[in-house]
């Protein structure tokens, strides 16, 4: 082998190895991107179902949820959306909102979270989530903040991170109607 | 055979990663609080580690020498990767309680440590049986840890949604202290103080 | 601005890489007792985290969501940190010796810290923090880590003399420290 060649050998294969791991890995993530899609799909819609009853069609507009109490998409029932809040923990609050019009808030329901047990998932407790129960948006904040939630004492972290994602991203999801219209 | 029996059997007791080596401390501390995370989080570490050992031994004579590292960090991440999309595809719960610490088993000091002093070494053999050995030092290890973390500070066991037993007082009042990040250092260094009490790891 | 006091605060004291996250708990035990190494190491730690933040920022926002390749990120940031850490230690050999010499070692030993590998995965992925979140998630996570491990290495100087039983002597005592630490700084829970 020629002396230049022999140079680069340790960098190719360097870059062999490379271009095998990312063929191994965009072999695997093409199986299971689809499969967690559908997951997060079929989590959502489940929820909405629970928190709107009627709910027989509905439009998606980037993550907006407009729900419809008929197949014409006529009789308008509320918005849904996700929120995801930045806990304690280290992988964030996944939480579903529900408006009954784009003001008031219908309900709010947690999907996933992994808060301190104990401690932190006192707020994932229906004691503090239905206060959240038919809040003008922007009265979604803590009382001492001009809003009308009880903060939990020792939980402080995982209830204000629920308060301030579903507050900000309602805010824009109602932007987003604005603009839209 | 027996070479292989001995491989695994070190990695149990006398070179227990976690207690004997303090190796890979980082998820012995952040994922002990539940027995259901520890387990998970030990399977993840036997696939990455086992399928890491056996590529590396595999292809350890053909590796240029100063290019050693580097391709053995890639062949790492990518089996680390690998079983975070899996684990996100079919245990999605346990993938977000795992969080970042999923993918820090590509930094885990225990899986560079044992492709660097053991499969760039060794038959394919011997790597699979060091593999299996370490793996299973650190679950047992980590097993230990969150049983005791768990049970104390919660007041019971569960697994996924539901409660295996709840413990009669400390099921009202559990030392909660025990599951936070305190209750991590403590429980640890309380066992390897035992550990070396008892004789079964060397006192400094 | 309060959002980047809030995050650097939370990375600083709340959420501390060593005592919260338990990441960087190798050097957080192995810190030598001397008070300037401690230092030196922790600020090396704060550089590499700041650059590759710096550096995993730009490729997550321009190749890796453009491509749709997020699930590459591992791959990808453990490589440009062992990159980083290899081209600035070139760099600070060619340019300032005395400060090879200070920081060199620490240098080395960053590549497989946890905490930095933390750090970009929490800014980019978990998070998806802008620019200048990212900055001041980085620094203040080095700080924090600088701070406990200055702590520590104090702590470790009266450990020498105290005494301690035989069966708890060494790592033991440190996990009890890193307790009592830990235990400290959860009061800094409520402060935002």
């Amino acid at each position: 082998m020629p002396e230049a060649l022999r140079k680069f050998t340790p960098i190719m294969f360097l870059a062999l190895i490379v271009l095998v791991a990312i063929t191994l890995l965009s072999l695997t993530s093409s199986i299971t991107t689809p499969i967690v899609e559908k997951r997060i799909q079929q989590q959502v819609v489940d929820q909405m179902k629970g928190m709107f009853p009627d709910v027989v069609e509905w439009n998606e507009d980037d993550g907006l949820y407009t729900l419809f109490a008929d197949e014409g998409k006529t009789d308008f029932l509320g918005y849904a959306f996700l929120a995801t809040g930045s806990g304690y923990s280290s992988s964030g609050i996944n939480i579903l909102v529900g408006l009954e019009d784009a003001q008031t808030v219908k309900e709010i329901v947690i999907l996933s979270q992994s808060e301190t047990p104990g401690i932190g998932t006192r707020a994932m407790e229906p004691a503090f989530l239905d206060q959240f129960i038919g809040l003008n948006i922007n009265d979604v904040n803590f009382i001492k903040n001009g809003g009308q939630i009880d903060g939990i004492t020792g939980a402080t972290i995982s209830s204000s991170a629920i308060v301030n994602a579903v507050r900000d991203t309602a805010m824009k999801k109602v932007a987003q109607l604005e603009g839209a219209e | 055979m027996t070479s292989f029996i001995k491989e695994f059997s070190k990695g149990i007791v006398t070179s227990n990663p976690i207690f004997v080596l303090a190796l890979g401390l980082c998820p012995a501390l952040a994922v002990s609080d539940r027995l259901e995370k520890a387990v998970w989080m030990s399977l993840g570490v036997l696939f990455v580690l086992l399928c890491s050992n056996i590529i590396i031994s595999a292809i350890r004579k053909y590796v240029p020498n100063i290019m050693r590292i580097p391709v053995f960090i890639v062949i790492i991440a990518t089996f680390v990767t690998i079983i975070s999309l899996v684990f996100e595809a079919f245990v999605p719960a346990i993938f977000d309680a795992l969080g970042i610490y999923l993918s820090l088993i590509v930094v885990n000091c225990i899986i560079l440590g044992r492709a660097e002093a053991f499969a760039s070494k060794n038959s394919v053999k011997d790597s699979i049986a060091d593999a299996l050995g370490i793996t299973a030092g650190f679950a047992v290890a980590l097993i230990i840890i969150s049983l005791i973390r768990e049970i104390l500070g919660t007041g019971g066991l569960a697994w996924g949604d539901t409660a295996i037993f709840t413990l009669p007082v400390l099921g009202d009042h559990p030392l909660t202290v025990l599951a936070l990040n305190p209750g991590a250092f403590l429980v640890i260094g309380l066992l390897l103080a035992l550990f070396r009490w008892v004789g079964v790891t060397k006192n400094e | 601005m309060s959002d980047l006091i809030a995050i650097f605060l939370g990375m600083a004291l709340i959420n501390n890489f060593i005592l919260v996250q338990f990441l960087g708990l190798c050097p957080f035990f192995g810190v030598s007792k001397k008070l300037g190494n401690a230092v030196s190491m922790g600020l090396a730690v704060t550089f590499v985290m700041v650059i590759a933040s710096i550096v995993t920022w730009i490729i997550t926002r321009y190749v890796l969501i453009p491509f749709d390749v997020l699930y590459m990120s591992t791959v990808i940031f453990i490589l440009v940190i062992a990159s980083l850490v290899q081209i600035i230690e070139m760099f600070i050999m060619r340019t300032n010796y005395a400060l090879y010499s200070a920081f060199g070692i620490y240098l080395a030993l960053i590549t497989t810290n946890c905490a930095v590998l933390g750090v970009t995965l929490i800014n980019n992925i978990q998070k998806s923090y802008s620019f200048p979140e990212s900055m001041a998630a980085a620094l203040g996570g080095g700080i924090g880590f600088t701070l406990v491990l200055a702590i520590m290495s104090g702590i470790r100087e009266r450990l020498e003399l105290a005494d301690t039983p035989k069966s708890m002597k060494g790592l033991p005592v440190a996990f009890m420290v890193g307790m009592l630490l830990a235990l400290a700084f959860s009061g800094f829970g409520g402060i935002i």
